[in-house]
């Protein structure tokens, strides 16, 4: 694997490199929400498009709000439009901006999800190709950078991860110390990248610096579970009416924020935005956390209580995508615990399944409970 | 013309470039369909004959009896319904549907001649080839005789070319006279040779001149048909409780759970295990279904 070094400080100039280079780059960036000059503003880390490298905050901070996940996978998008004219109907194309781009300033976790929404979205999945994911997939190069500073809700170790992990990078870069960061070349993409940079980079690559830097950084993360049980005690289809389904997720309100900023959650609706005689079909997300989800025509619904959506979504990350995609469900950014309204935390559960798993004889769901 | 979707709006234009990405026959986007024919089968149930506008769309189609579709009306949105017809008839495909919300209300509106989104055919199938010798029972109650429809008369036909089947039952209930569908071939199910056609209708739903059975159908399949279990395999479709029902009284009757199938009608939006809503555990109704053995089915956790 190539090697070397970059100083932090050059991380502008990149930025500036790859736009003359005609690529868009998208990077974290202090984004104005809400009311953009009104009184209730608020900075928030963005992924956004950026112009210049005198505006951009790559390595500063933690996750940006939004992940690279609607990068990719578009919150919102006409699949084909269409018109009726008296009693036929005319399908018209509908063509999706999307220039080569560059997202640099990824953090592991965001960039281990890519790997798994792609076993959804590509033609692993039954044969069928989202081609509106896979060409984006295909244009968008990553540069990853490892964390430094976790925050508490932070768990990407507890699922085979750690913050300087580089799945699912092109490039990736990691501090060690001195205002340097240590350059890897992870792919094809990546090599490409590296070449537009190559006045900025210098020599080798410092391993030992790298590994040593990684080693502190994952010190630094307090929320440690055990998640290796997990998988063997969902397959085990009893315990799908485990009592602390309900115990610990009553208090869940159905939101689906969890979801929204989960880097790995794939579920869409599909409608007509209609005007007239003419209007798109339109895919765009949607959450299993919604009680209309997964609600029949006939009135009946299979997850017809919180609980068992939010015990579809746990059983989502740790069961299906390992099960059936047979990639990771769960990244541990910690998101999903940082947005929830009311605390509700995917690591109590994870806590509680190990807990479960040590002790089978502990408690015991009520078999006359309803 | 083709629109083009940025950050910064939608236009129309005359072509396209390559920075970014053109949906042509995409994995959404469905194949155009005319209606025939329309029938209305009982209050609020309508089945459409459905024909390919593009003749190489028709010449390359082919499905299998048990698959589905997503059909859409242009404006409303799509909804997931069985083929209901059999591939041994392949001049044209139907579907049947009760009225229940938008988008199967705009189908509704829709006449002979108008167009339809069809895209399919999707899923898994009913296993035929494993039935050869055996007596097949079709259990169904409502609007769940079209998927058994498709496949009754696969069999008949198939069974009528070399008799690769033994002894056809039908066995179907709805909750009056009335909204038993496909009444024409019911009778002519009826008189038929070595078919059994038994009509059941729920308590209160009979008329002065009905001749059918009166009660529910689990009851009436455990009470007053009671089929011999013997090389007969029982195929079941209907409400979630009906099957629940209808595969306890089989095995009272001595039904092993690998002589019970079944098809699951779980919400969907794309049909090809992306939107993640029809899924039972890490089982995807619309990839690895609908088709199900009762054998399958309690394997599964506790989700539908």
């Amino acid at each position: 694997m190539k090697t070397a070094t970059l100083n932090k400080s050059d991380i502008g100039k990149c930025i500036d490199l790859l736009v003359q280079a005609d690529l868009r780059v998208i990077a974290p960036r202090l984004q104005p929400q809400l009311d953009e000059d009104g009184p209730d503003s608020i900075d928030v880390l963005t992924f956004t498009e950026v112009k210049s490298g005198d505006d951009h905050q790559v390595g500063e901070g933690l996750l940006p709000l939004n992940g690279v996940k609607e990068f990719l996978f578009a919150k919102h998008e006409p699949l084909f439009a269409y018109e009726k004219r008296g009693k036929k109907i005319e399908i018209i194309p509908v063509h999706h901006e999307y220039p080569q781009t560059v997202i640099i300033g990824v953090r592991p976790c965001d960039a281990a999800s890519i790997a798994s929404l792609e076993s959804v979205f590509s033609d692993a999945n039954a044969g069928f190709e989202d081609p509106f994911f896979t060409e984006r997939r295909s244009r968008t190069t990553f540069i990853t950078y490892s964390c430094t500073a976790p925050d508490s809700s932070c768990f990407c170790t507890s699922v085979n991860l750690s913050p300087d992990s580089a799945k699912g990078s092109d490039l990736h870069l990691t501090e060690i110390g001195d205002g340097r960061l240590h350059v890897e070349v992870i792919t094809k993409a990546g090599e490409a990248v590296a070449k537009q940079l190559q006045d900025l980079l210098e020599g080798e690559g410092d391993r030992g610096a790298r590994e040593k830097a990684g080693a502190e950084v994952t010190e630094k993360l307090t929320r440690i579970r055990d998640s290796a049980p997990i998988m063997d005690w969902l397959m085990d289809t009893a315990n799908f009416d485990d009592e602390m389904w309900q115990r610990l997720g009553e208090k869940c309100i159905g939101c689906g924020a969890c979801t929204f900023v989960c880097p790995t959650c794939h579920c869409f609706d599909i409608v007509d935005e209609n005007k007239g005689s003419k209007g798109y079909r339109v895919k765009f997300w949607d959450s299993c956390q919604f009680d209309h989800f997964t609600l029949h025509a006939s009135g009946h619904n299979p997850r017809d209580w919180q609980y068992k959506r939010y015990r579809n979504r746990f059983n989502c990350k740790f069961k299906i995508y390992p099960e059936k995609f047979e990639t990771p469900g769960c990244v541990g950014c910690g998101r999903c615990i940082r947005a929830c309204p009311v605390n509700l935390d995917i690591t109590e559960y994870m806590a509680e399944v190990a807990h479960k798993a040590a002790n089978p004889n502990a408690m015991k769901a009520d078999p006359d409970f309803e | 013309m083709i629109y083009h979707v940025s950050p910064t709006g939608v236009s129309l234009k005359d072509e396209t470039n390559n920075k970014g990405i053109t949906s042509v026959s995409n994995i959404y986007q469905p194949d155009l369909m005319t209606i025939t024919k329309v029938i209305q089968e009982a209050p609020g149930i309508k089945t459409f004959h459905l024909q390919f506008q593009d003749e190489n769309v028709a010449k390359n189609f082919s499905f299998q009896t048990g698959q589905f579709g997503e059909y859409s009306a242009f404006g409303a949105g799509e909804s997931t319904f069985c083929i209901a017809s059999s591939p041994t008839r392949p001049d044209h495909i139907e579907c049947c549907f009760r009225e229940t919300g938008k988008n199967t209300a705009a189908l509704a509106n829709l006449t002979e001649g108008d167009t339809i989104g069809f895209r399919g055919p999707y899923g898994n199938t009913f296993p035929l080839d494993d039935w050869k010798g055996k007596n097949l029972i079709f259990i169904g109650g409502g609007i769940a005789l079209p998927p058994l429809r498709s496949v009754i008369w696969n069999c008949l036909d198939l069974r009528e070319q070399d008799g690769r089947f033994e002894h056809i039952s039908v066995i179907y209930g709805a909750k009056t006279v009335q909204d038993l569908v496909y009444k024409r071939e019911l009778e002519e199910w009826d008189q038929m040779d070595n078919v059994t056609m038994v009509k059941t209708v729920d308590p209160g739903g009979e008329t002065e001149d009905w001749d059918g059975h009166v009660g529910f159908v689990p009851h009436v399949l455990e009470n007053e048909v009671k089929p011999d279990p013997e090389n007969t395999i029982a195929i079941v479709c209907g409400p979630p409780i009906m099957i629940k029902f209808t595969f306890e009284a089989l095995e009272r009757l001595g039904f092993k759970q690998d002589q019970m199938v079944t098809t699951m009608e779980n919400r969907m939006k794309c049909g090809i295990g992306k939107c993640g809503r029809c899924n039972i555990g890490s089982v995807y109704v619309c990839i690895d279904g609908p088709v199900f053995t009762a054998t399958e089915l309690a394997a599964l956790p506790n989700d539908f």
